[in-house]
């Protein structure tokens, strides 16, 4: 296991691997070369010196004759001096009759399949424990009455041409490693070269500005301009999203400062009167306001809570139907007390959704304060099954199809009127899109126009 | 014809005779006239002591001086050198092919020498010594000619009276056409049919030089007496019976002038044919690394010296000069210095079929029959198409 993680090429830096994919090809084709020039220089040095035995051979049948009623030669010292170059090589030599006896020579050699018309052959052989390289020379009488067959076998041991192997094959290793090298060499630069570029752009990255987010400018091969752009987009996105938290925060202290402002500047009035009457009244003011903004804190809160990446709350499976009546119930008395009739409608079984339930419930009541908050008197909770929906119903103002869109932008409120804080459907919205579920803002009553209602619907999706 | 005990084969070789030369008769280059002891002995000095054993060609005065020399420079080896004779040599080395008693083989028979070396019965010496041998007197680095013999001829100084003293080959033909009728029955030679040593010298003779088989034609003519030994040609020529002697081994010769103040030796000025004496270390040796010491011994500065001025025998190693050495005698003679080649031109010589044809012209020349008189290339029986051509 450990050792397949060491090999797994995807840890490896671009370099390595392009090194690895070079160079592993580069050593077998080295490896191959070298193997051929091991063969070609065997097979060189043995054709140089296999001309020694064709000569030398020539050289002996020349001498043969018929003299005194057999075969008869008169060995020239030349031929044997031929065979024997500077490795000054063992020479072997002997004369055969047709019938293969042994004729004259000093040393009796094995014979050789013949290799063709006119041809000698040649052959590796080991004589009496020595390694030899022998060369047989087929030939006949040329005479009138005599034409007897006789072959001339001579042999040299091998010295001479494993010299001129070694050397020859010692060359060709000289210029094959030169190759490589070079090989080497142009490798490595070519691979430095073609992976300029990523240091170009790694080093482009490290040295900016860690607070900018402007685009890379920067020219690049097209493999890493596409790189390039996506980086880009990326940036864009976060500059996107940095200007949205900026103006959120912009908007929350704006948010939150105009109601301090207002309890210091009540508060500031209440004292410079001497009236208790006064001081409630200020007092009953001042705590309505605040009650507003320990409210708006707590939206913006659970807003940051929501728009936070790093926190992903885990999903359970939760009844929709159980969460939606436990909100109603827990709800119904304070909207009761302020003549809102508060109803839920739900099927008889349990509807299960993966959900965050706190979310949920979070968004639920959400929604049902903000149809309180703005002037509803009938709201009404349902729960569908298949498709499973969560719909909120209201007979409030509603809000014009131009401005639906806006209202689920934090502190956008539909009208100046009413007490909402501007965060409501913002909280929905955000919760709707960690649930993957559809939000869609409806007229609840077209036929109504003073009163055309709102109509909320959560659109799960199906597979839940 | 004084003829030496130890020839006694029949003139022509019966046919199928391969295995040169058990048959072939004695060779006659060790000077088995003077009677020499067959061994001699040096005991080691120290313990422990180790082995070396020797088989060469070489008396004991020649081969004393060499063995005590290395023997004091190495007194914990114990050495026995075999004196054998040159074709008993190598029929024993033959013969032990297979387990080796010999650790250095010394012998002045070239060819045997050498056939016995390209057959891998001699071992690889490893030494600086023996790398640095001028490569003209080694083979590989397993054969290594130490000595430098001139073949040499000798005359009577008395002969001065008569007719100018030969001082080369062509001399020496010249002569002999001059004086056809002064110089019968007083010229001798080597009997190639009989001597491995004339053999060898007629081949070399014959390779270098067309004009030889005029030489052997001449020779014919004027009755040439033909001897088996140099010791027999010496005697003679001293007692008065020869007056020129040719082909005669120099190393040999120069201890006798130096006794025998009425002859003369001349290294010939045209060519000069030079014997090496070969030495070798066994394949499979008993005591290998005593054999390389010797070996080794003989190549050094200090040996090639000591053959220089204690024996006739002759200095290679390019170091060493004065009389006695390569050196000199490159100096005196130049270009006609003829070192026999160490090559496998040698094996030719011992061709069976090779020795039947050139003793067969060698006795045409020298019998002078009509058929051959038309010169060396003559062929003594030829082909009946080769006749029409």
């Amino acid at each position: 296991m450990t050792l397949l993680r060491r090999w797994r090429l995807s840890h490896l830096s671009l370099y390595r691997r392009l090194m690895i994919w070079l160079f592993c090809p580069l050593a077998m084709l080295v490896a191959i070369m070298l193997l051929q020039a091991w063969f070609a220089s065997r097979e060189a040095a043995d054709r140089a010196f296999d001309r020694l035995l064709d000569a030398a051979s020539l050289s002996i049948a020349e001498q043969v004759r018929w003299q005194q009623s057999r075969l008869w030669m008169d060995l020239p010292p030349s031929a044997l001096e031929m065979l024997a170059t500077d490795a000054e090589e063992r020479v072997f030599y002997a004369l055969y009759d047709a019938q293969g006896h042994f004729v004259t020579g000093n040393r009796s050699l094995p014979s050789l399949p013949p290799a063709g018309v006119g041809q000698m052959s040649y052959g590796d052989v080991l004589s009496r424990g020595m390694p030899l390289r022998l060369g047989v020379l087929r030939s006949r009488l040329e005479g009138w009455d005599r034409s007897d067959r006789f072959e001339v076998r001579v042999a040299q041991s091998l010295e001479g041409r494993q010299a001129l192997a070694n050397q020859l094959f010692l060359a060709s290793l000289v210029n094959i490693v030169i190759i490589a090298v070079l090989a080497m060499g142009v490798v490595l630069l070519s691979a430095r070269f073609a992976l300029e570029p990523l240091t170009r752009l790694r080093r482009a990255i490290r040295q900016r500005d860690p607070r900018t987010l402007a685009p890379l400018e920067l020219a690049l091969p097209r493999e890493l301009a596409e790189l390039r752009q996506a980086l880009n987009e990326l940036l864009a996105r976060m500059r996107r999203v940095r200007a949205n938290q900026e103006r959120f925060i912009g908007d929350a202290s704006h948010q939150l400062r105009t109601p301090l402002a207002g309890l210091s500047a009540r508060a500031e009035l209440a004292i410079r009167q001497s009236e208790p009457a006064a001081w409630r009244d200020a007092l009953v003011t001042m705590h309505g306001t605040a009650t507003k903004t320990a409210r708006l804190a707590g939206q913006l809160l659970s807003m940051t809570r929501l728009n936070n990446p790093e926190a992903a709350p885990a999903r359970r499976s939760v009844d929709l139907a159980a969460l939606a009546q436990r909100c109603v119930r827990e709800s119904f008395a304070r909207h009761y007390r302020h003549g809102i009739d508060l109803g839920v409608e739900v099927p008889d079984h349990p509807v299960m959704v993966s959900a965050t339930d706190w979310q949920l419930e979070e968004a639920l009541n959400n929604l049902i304060e903000n149809a309180a908050l703005y002037g509803a008197r009938q709201i009404t909770v349902q729960v569908t099954d298949a498709p499973t929906r969560l719909i909120v119903t209201d007979d409030g103002p509603g809000i014009p199809e131009s401005q639906r869109l806006l209202v689920l932008r934090p502190f956008h409120r539909g009208q100046e009127t009413g007490d909402g804080t501007g965060l409501g459907l913002a909280i929905v919205d955000s919760i709707a899109r960690a649930h993957d579920t559809r939000l869609l803002l409806q007229t609840a009553n077209p036929d109504h126009p003073e009163r055309p209602g709102l109509c909320v619907v959560l659109i799960f999706p199906t597979d839940h | 014809m004084r003829r030496s005990d130890l020839s006694h084969r029949p003139l022509r070789l019966p046919r199928c005779v391969r295995r040169l030369g058990v048959v072939w008769l004695a060779l006659t280059l060790a000077l088995t006239a003077q009677a020499q002891a067959r061994t001699l002995h040096f005991a080691a000095d120290t313990e422990p002591s180790r082995a070396l054993t020797i088989y060469g060609v070489l008396d004991a005065p020649q081969v004393r001086p060499l063995l005590s020399d290395f023997h004091r420079r190495h007194p914990d080896i114990a050495i026995d050198y075999h004196n054998l004779e040159t074709l008993a040599l190598h029929a024993r080395v033959l013969q032990e092919r297979d387990a080796p008693r010999a650790d250095v083989i010394m012998s002045p028979a070239m060819p045997w020498q050498y056939q016995l070396a390209n057959e891998g019965l001699s071992s690889t010496v490893d030494s600086p010594a023996a790398a640095d041998w001028p490569s003209w007197a080694r083979w590989r680095q397993e054969l290594f000619g130490f000595t430098f013999e001139p073949i040499v001829m000798v005359y009577r100084r008395d002969l001065a009276r008569h007719m100018t003293p030969p001082q080369s080959h062509a001399d020496l033909l010249s002569l002999l056409r001059q004086h056809p009728r002064m110089l019968d029955h007083r010229v001798v030679t080597y009997d190639p049919r009989r001597s491995g040593a004339g053999y060898t010298y007629a081949i070399e003779d014959a390779r270098i030089s067309a004009r030889y088989w005029d030489l052997v034609e001449a020779l014919g003519n004027s009755h040439s007496v033909l001897e088996t030994t140099t010791a027999a040609m010496l005697e003679g020529l001293s007692q008065g019976r020869y007056w020129i002697g040719y082909n005669l081994i120099g190393s040999y010769v120069q201890d006798y002038v130096a006794e025998h103040p009425e002859l003369v030796m001349v290294v010939p000025k045209d060519y000069a044919l030079v014997l090496q004496r070969l030495v070798m270390m066994s394949r499979d040796a008993p005591h290998p690394d005593t054999a390389r010491r010797f070996i080794d011994y003989l190549l050094s500065a200090s040996a090639q010296r000591l053959l220089a001025t204690q024996t006739t025998l002759g200095a290679v190693h390019p170091s060493v000069d004065g009389a006695g050495t390569a050196a000199d005698l490159r100096d005196r003679l130049g270009e006609a210095i003829r070192p026999v080649q160490i090559g496998p031109g040698l094996l030719a010589t011992l061709d069976t079929l090779k020795r039947q044809t050139l003793l067969e012209q060698w006795q045409q020349a020298f019998d002078n029959r009509p058929t051959h008189a038309d010169g060396p290339l003559a062929d003594p029986s030829p082909l009946p198409d080769a006749a029409t051509e």
